[in-house]
């Protein structure tokens, strides 16, 4: 077994064997659900209903119960769809990448945020669908055969290769969380005495039987699959930027993007699974798996990345002063000190300032610190791409067309609806899924474990 | 089929009867009766069957084909017919498109028609207002609907018992309707007629029988000046026959010619006219007579002892009178003042320059704008005062309105024993009226015209009437007792009109037959019966000095009342395109407001940015007692201490059924009501009008500011081009002469490696092959020419299905149209729109407008680019381009995604944010929700549907049926074949449509001009839209410099080119 140093710091804490591990990540699931929980799925129920209901109405009277105009096509539709998207990076990041670089600080971490990563990548995925003027019609940008003629989508549409690219990783994205939920599936299977639960659970653990040819497997698939979607996290957030790199609007236009986004989908994903771990290591009492040393790993990530943004802004800004170009200067005089002036210094604040907090030690290892910075990091991180998306289209070539964009009612309640989502499918995932990988944890602890690493002798 | 018989029962049913078969039987009732179980199945499933066809159908769209086809109706082939517009305010030649037996598109009849058929949006538009299902469908009588039988009856029963009858009635330029008048007059004795217009131009009349003895208004021939001067006169909008001046305007803009009129125009307003000025002044309304009388002492013509005052030895009045004088004969000097002392001076002026023998022809006499303001004033007084007994008739007039003692005089008229009116609309006067006579709409109408003494013109109906309307000349002759009524079909008045030419046709030059010369007029819409050359009057010596007429009212503003290009005098403000129209000027649509200096307003606290969500200052405005309150439009350009405010707006006051458009509509759908009556959309500014012997539309007024704010639904906000180089192009005429047009038009360029060239060299892609290969529609526009009168928008908008939204839309930035006009002021930090100065600030450009700006118009439609970007960026490839170079919209393919508009460098794409021929919200403005708005369409485009992308497809329908004309006549397509609707309309030939690949295409001709250039060329999507450089003919020696380096580096630079060329070339030898 892999030895660890013992001044590195111990990932479980307290003196937990295999047994306690599987105890503390099944209980919640056995036990009844705290009311804290039904309290909270309510409020997330009626936002996420809320949600629904202002969708329903968009698709029943039109896009123009948005507040977009002839100038100004897409905001918060797609703010909020590559904002989502974004979240939904560091489940794959977690799971993938850090699985390959053996990081073992991931185990306590990657389910939940590859479950994250599923339900943001649903909200995202939605966003596409009903910003469309008809929806009923969206399954023509599948290039399915069809009677039409000889109608086929257009493959030079950036668009179209999101269509791919989100459903490539979505899917890619629920294997991976599948496959490694197996064995936990099935140690529930073996525990709970509902036989209802029991048989959903057998279900669900597809018949593992925990053989050592089973856990061959397991890790083949594991490793297999890491490396699909390793390429995957790079490739999304790349294409999704190429909505706007590709197309001739200044500020849109931009070749430094597809690094930008994936290190600023990097940089959001990880504060939104420090927002959802930090609570939910308090409502599971799940502290000695994820604690101190997890966030602040966490943290340094979402340093290093906001500062790539910040490098990046900074760029954007350089070359647009150094390209000569009058549209390019414009748009970026525009942002910083046109009309949504106040969208892009909450942009820099949140995404540039913030995490460089973090260079402090007693900072990044202090919870309520992290949990606030996380937040404001999510909150930059949607101003980023409002102020992409919004500040350049607002005013671009021509003066004459120049407007301004102002959401409605229906442009927030979808917004605000699909956060009330998000929390109730993460919430559900939280109540009937094992939240931490059983599996895997068990596989760390004798390196990583607290107890066992300053005793070492004690355990042999 | 009968089943009345016995069943065969087994053999073992007889020794078992238990067995209880007859259960399933039918008993003797079912037995007797004739439907059987097979043919209960039968019924059942045919009914079953019938149901579900009949549930699966899809609603009936009924087109039924003719049984005997009319001779000259063929399905989907148009008809155009030559007739005539007059509405009492504008007069134009017009050609009218049938479609299957309905007018749907209205066009300048340019090969025959007076002032080569010069049109204006008003003209476009009225074919709508035809369609407007307020329009009174029936005679009324009391308010009630009555019919004709009855409604002659009574008025031939009070017109008989009359001791006096007075008709008030529009200008009649009509001969034959001007006979039945005068035989009515005879008819019933005692008859006084009295001809109102709502804007009245009396001054001008009067202004000529003081000096030349003849109480006229003279034809003016602009294209014939070398210098316009105009004192406080639109001339190419709202100022007398505008429609026509327009083209005469333009024909001396073309710096082509090697010359160019010099316009000067001084003006409070900012308005068309001053908007295409090479040297404007901003002067306030009470200082025109100083002006003028500036001008004539400065030109040596008598100022009957008006003094200049602080104009005397004014440099611009110099320099203006020094181009007046160097261009004698050929220039032109007009006055919008309604005050006779005014025209007087200009009389003066014109007589002194010599413009009598050409500009000007006082024997071609305009018989429009005969206005007795005198006559009417007194009427109006008289009828208050009850001095008005017997009958009035109200002729196609609408004083309630348009008077500014309208209201007192519609409580008058209630107490006159027999009121008529002929109004088609039951308006603010016909409603007052006891009866109302609805006249036709003048499409559905014989008539005839007389626009100026040598032509007369035909007005031919162009179908059946739709309502039971009746010609008003119909009435009249039914009342006098010597016509009857035979319904729709009534060739009453038709006769009348054949009659009176019979004389009229002996009068002709060109000796031919009554039948031809009819038919001629018939075909050709207008027939010159003499020419009446210019020639120089005997001027009257005045003996008594001039009195300038002091201004009205009290206050620290004067207040200019004008009309705009959309709405007019309000005679359509029922019509939802109109008052959807974006203002050239100010972007407004649907509002009137107080239009103030830019400055000025700033600095007294009125809000100067406004947005959607940001409206007006609101303000209360009084005059002469009479107070509306306005929101407040800071505009650039307009004279300190001054005021503008249009009229034509606040029509139907009382909620008075004039049109579905004319009344404010709620956010999701339905009127707004105030005491259960209809809110009428901006204010009537004709309240403002005063009377000193003849109408005066200038005031003093006092301006109070309200705390509130009103929204504001504009199409363009910002006021500035930025100083961006390459989206328009403006030079001097002195340079477009002399210089290099590198200076001015210097295509954009990319540094190499072998020194700087045209983007245009450089391509990502393979160029398209629509070049050189087959047909490649292009079109050019000529921003000199383009005066931004805005007849294209609503040509664009009646040919093309254009929805209409609303206020409430267009101010969330959603309007639809296809083709917009965009004006750009030039700010302080630019030497001209488009070039910046060296020291400019971002800022600058956006905030510091110039306080007398000049101003361009630039019509921008789709670009159909080449390398059309929105078409690479469609998922499902519903923007494509066509092999014929057009970037052409599949809506059915359309999935809504709105890239292809975020994408488009012109933003010119327009989305259908809601289904606007049916959601609730449109339903009192988008006439395609009205079962007969909806006869307007074009059945030729598509209506589109919720959800999906348009934009303009360059009349792609019409190009089509251009090309199918060529191809039965076996022959290429040229010229005259295709056309846009914009091109068509276009009164100043500045968009030329045609065929680029076509070496001898006029199109193909202009982009190769020096003046030619491509709006946003550097980002390479390559359009097939030219734009002409705008020409400015006035000294600009900053710019003049500034081009000439930029010429002088570009010739440096091709010369170190073609060095170093050498150079490497022999190197390599």
């Amino acid at each position: 077994m892999h030895k660890e140093a013992a001044i590195r710091e111990p990932l479980i804490l307290g003196h937990k064997t295999y047994h306690d591990i599987t105890n503390d990540v099944c209980h919640p699931i056995e036990d009844k659900a705290p009311r804290m929980w039904y309290l909270l799925f309510t409020i997330a129920a009626i936002i996420g209903l809320y949600g629904v209901g202002t969708i329903l109405y968009l698709l029943g009277t039109g896009i123009g119960t948005w507040g977009l105009n002839k100038t100004v096509g897409w905001a918060w539709d797609i703010t909020n769809f590559v904002w989502w998207v974004g979240i939904g990076h560091a489940g794959t990041l977690i799971s993938a990448v850090l699985l390959l670089f053996r990081q073992k600080w991931r185990m306590a971490i990657n389910r939940s945020a590859e479950a994250m990563t599923i339900f943001a990548v649903f909200m995202a995925g939605l966003f596409p669908l009903i910003h469309m003027g008809r929806l009923w019609l969206g399954y023509w940008v599948l290039p399915l055969p069809n009677q039409f003629g000889s109608l086929w989508t257009n493959f030079n549409s950036p668009l179209l290769w999101d269509v791919f690219a989100i459903s490539t990783y979505l899917s890619v994205s629920l294997v991976f969380w599948y496959i490694g939920l197996i064995p936990d599936f099935a140690t529930l299977r073996d525990r709970v005495k509902n036989p209802l639960s029991k048989k959903m659970y057998a279900l669900l653990s597809f018949g593992w039987s925990g053989r050592a040819k089973n856990w061959n497997r397991f890790e083949l698939v594991s490793l297999v699959l890491a490396g699909i979607a390793t390429p995957l996290v790079f490739s999304v957030h790349s294409i999704v930027s190429f909505d706007f790199a590709t197309s001739v609007i200044p500020g849109w236009h931009t070749t430094i993007f597809p690094p930008y986004f994936v290190a600023g989908a990097v940089f959001s994903g990880f504060a939104m699974v420090q927002t959802l771990m930090l609570i939910m290591r308090k409502a599971f009492k799940l502290e000695a798996y994820i604690h101190t040393k997890h966030v602040e790993y966490m943290n340094i990530v979402i340093m290093v990345t906001g500062s790539i943004v910040g490098v990046a802004y900074l760029t954007e800004l350089f070359v647009s002063w150094y390209s000569g170009v009058e549209y390019e200067s414009y748009a970026f005089i525009n942002r910083f000190s046109g009309p949504y002036a106040w969208a892009y210094w909450s942009m820099m604040t949140c995404n540039v300032f913030s995490p460089q907090l973090m260079w402090f030690k007693k900072l990044r290892r202090s919870l309520l610190f992290t949990f606030v910075i996380s937040i404001v990091v999510n909150i930059g991180m949607w101003f980023e791409r409002f102020v992409i998306i919004v500040t350049s289209i607002h005013r671009d070539y021509l003066p004459s067309s120049w407007s301004m964009f102002y959401p409605t009612a229906i442009d927030i309640g979808v917004y605000v609806g699909t956060i009330g989502l998000f929390f109730v499918f993460f919430l559900l995932f939280a109540r009937f899924f094992p939240v931490l990988p059983i599996a895997e944890l068990k596989t760390i602890l004798k390196s990583s474990g607290e107890a066992q690493k300053n005793s070492p002798d004690k355990h042999h | 089929m009968n089943t009345n018989e016995e069943y065969f029962e087994s053999r073992v049913d007889m020794s078992a009867p238990s067995l209880s078969v007859d259960e399933f039987l039918a008993d003797e009732q079912t037995r007797e009766s004739s439907t059987n179980r097979r043919d209960f199945l039968k019924f059942l499933g045919f009914s079953v069957a019938a149901a579900t066809i009949a549930a699966c159908e899809a609603p009936v769209t009924k087109a039924i084909p003719y049984v005997v086809k009319p001779e000259d109706i063929t399905p989907g082939k148009a008809n155009w017919y030559a007739s005539n517009y007059y509405d009492g305010n504008t007069f134009a030649s017009v050609m009218v498109k049938t479609r299957e037996g309905r007018p749907i598109h209205i066009k300048g009849n340019k090969d025959f028609g007076y002032g080569e058929g010069g049109i204006s949006p008003e003209v476009v538009a009225s074919v709508l207002s035809l369609y407007d299902n307020e329009r009174l469908k029936a005679p009324l009588m009391n308010g009630k609907e009555t019919n004709w039988t009855n409604l002659d009856a009574e008025i031939a029963k009070g017109l008989s018992k009359s001791s006096s009858i007075t008709i008030v009635s529009e200008t009649v330029i009509s001969p034959s309707t001007q006979k039945i008048i005068n035989s009515f007059s005879e008819k019933f004795g005692n008859v006084n007629h009295i001809q109102y217009d709502a804007v009245s131009y009396a001054g001008i009349r009067t202004a000529n029988m003081a000096t030349f003895g003849k109480a006229a208004i003279p034809s003016y021939d602009f294209s014939k000046a070398k210098t316009i001067v105009s004192v406080g006169a639109d001339f190419l909008n709202g100022w007398l026959i505008s429609n026509i001046y327009r083209s005469q305007y333009a024909k001396t803009r073309k710096p082509e010619n090697g010359w160019m009129s010099k316009h000067f125009q001084i003006e409070a307003n900012m308005s068309i006219a001053g908007a295409n000025a090479d040297e404007r002044l901003m002067v306030k309304p009470s200082q025109y007579g100083l002006v003028l009388s500036a001008i004539a002492e400065e030109i040596g013509a008598d100022s009957f002892g008006v003094s200049p005052g602080e104009f005397k030895g004014n440099t611009f009045v110099k320099s203006l009178c020094a181009s007046l004088k160097s261009n004698k004969n050929e220039s032109i000097l007009v006055c919008g003042s309604n005050d006779e002392a005014l025209q007087i001076l200009t009389n003066s002026i014109n007589y002194k320059l010599g413009n009598y023998s050409a500009t000007i022809n006082l024997n071609d006499e305009v018989n429009l704008f005969k206005s007795e303001d005198q006559k009417m004033n007194k009427f109006v007084n008289d009828a208050i005062a009850g001095k008005i007994k017997g009958s009035v008739i109200f002729y196609n007039c609408n004083p309630v309105y348009s008077h500014p003692k309208g209201a007192a005089l519609a409580e008058a008229l209630s107490k006159i024993d027999l009121t008529i009116s002929t109004a088609s609309w039951n308006d603010e006067t016909a409603s007052s009226c006891k009866f109302v006579a609805p006249n036709h709409h003048s499409l559905e109408s014989w008539n005839d015209y007389s626009p100026t003494k040598g032509y007369l013109a035909l007005a031919q109906p162009t179908i059946k009437p739709i309502h039971e309307t009746s010609a008003a000349q119909e009435s009249f002759l039914v009342w006098m007792g010597v016509a009857k009524r035979v319904g729709r079909e009534s060739k009453v008045y038709y006769d009348f009109i054949r009659s009176s030419w019979s004389e009229l046709a002996t009068q002709s030059t060109e000796v031919i037959g009554f039948e031809d010369f009819w038919n001629l007029a018939v075909h050709n819409g207008m027939t010159k019966i003499q020419s009446y050359a210019a020639e120089i009057p005997v001027m009257n010596v005045l003996t008594s000095k001039l009195a300038v007429k002091k201004l009205n009212g009290s206050g620290n503003y004067e207040l200019t009342l004008y009309s705009k290009t959309s709405l007019g005098i309000g005679n359509q403000a029922g019509n939802p395109w109109l008052q959807e129209m974006s203002d050239p000027i100010s972007k407004i649509t649907w509002d009137n407001y107080i239009t103030m200096n830019y400055q000025e307003a700033q600095e007294a606290g009125y809000n100067v940015v406004m947005d959607q969500e940001h409206g007006a200052s609101t303000a209360k405005i009084s005059v002469n007692g009479v107070t509306l309150e306005l929101p407040v439009i800071p505009t650039p350009g307009q004279a300190k201490g001054t005021l503008g405010l249009a009229l034509g707006y606040g029509r139907g006051e009382n909620g008075e059924k004039i049109g579905k458009g004319a009344f404010k509509t709620k956010e999701y759908g339905g009127y707004e009501e105030d005491n259960g009556k209809r809110v009428p959309i901006g204010a009537n500014a004709f309240k403002f009008v005063s009377f000193n012997t003849s109408f005066s539309y200038i005031a003093l007024a006092s301006v109070a500011k309200l705390d509130s704010t009103y929204p504001i639904a504009s199409t363009q906000f910002q006021l500035t081009a930025m100083g961006r180089t390459s989206i328009v192009k403006e030079t001097t005429l002195d340079s477009f002469i002399n210089d290099d047009s590198n200076g001015y038009n210097l295509p954009p360029m990319l540094m190499t490696h072998h020194g700087p060239e045209k983007i245009s060299k450089f391509d990502l892609w393979a160029s398209h092959p629509v070049e050189h290969i087959g047909h490649r529609w292009a079109l050019s526009i000529d921003l000199s020419s383009c005066i931004g009168c805005g007849t294209c928008l609503i040509a664009c908008q009646s040919e093309n299905n254009v929805p209409v939204v609303g206020k409430d839309e267009v101010r969330r930035g959603r309007e639809m149209a296809w083709l917009r006009l965009d004006r750009y002021y030039k700010s302080t930090d630019e030497m001209a729109i488009g070039t910046k100065k060296e020291d400019f600030t971002f800022t600058g450009l956006e905030k510091n407008i110039d306080e007398n700006p000049t101003v361009v118009f630039m019509p921008m439609l789709c670009q159909h680019c080449n390398h059309a970007p929105c078409e690479t960026v469609c998922p499902v490839a519903a923007t494509t381009h066509s092999n014929e170079g057009l970037n052409q919209m599949t809506y059915n393919r359309c999935i809504g995604t709105r890239y292809c508009a975020n994408n488009c460098p012109y933003k010119v794409r327009r989305f259908n944010w809601f289904n606007y021929p049916s959601y609730k919200k449109f339903t009192e403005i988008n006439p395609s929700q009205d079962d007969l708005g909806r006869m307007v369409l074009n059945p030729d485009v598509t209506v589109r549907t919720r959800g999906v992308m348009e934009k303009c497809s360059l009349c792609v329908q019409k190009i089509q049926e251009g090309k199918l004309v060529a191809k039965v006549e076996s022959r290429p397509v040229v010229d005259s074949d295709v056309s846009t609707a914009c091109a068509d309309a276009c009164p100043t030939q500045a968009i030329t449509m045609g065929d680029w690949n076509d070496v001898n295409s006029a199109v193909r001709k202009a982009s190769s001009e020096s003046r030619a250039y491509q709006a946003l060329e550097e980002i390479g999507v390559k359009p097939n839209i030219w734009y002409q450089t705008k020409v400015r003919n006035h000294s600009n020696q900053e710019l003049r410099k500034h081009q000439q380096k930029i010429a002088d580096k570009r010739k440096h630079d091709l010369e170190k080119h073609s060095h170093g060329h050498d150079h490497a070339h022999g190197e390599h030898h």
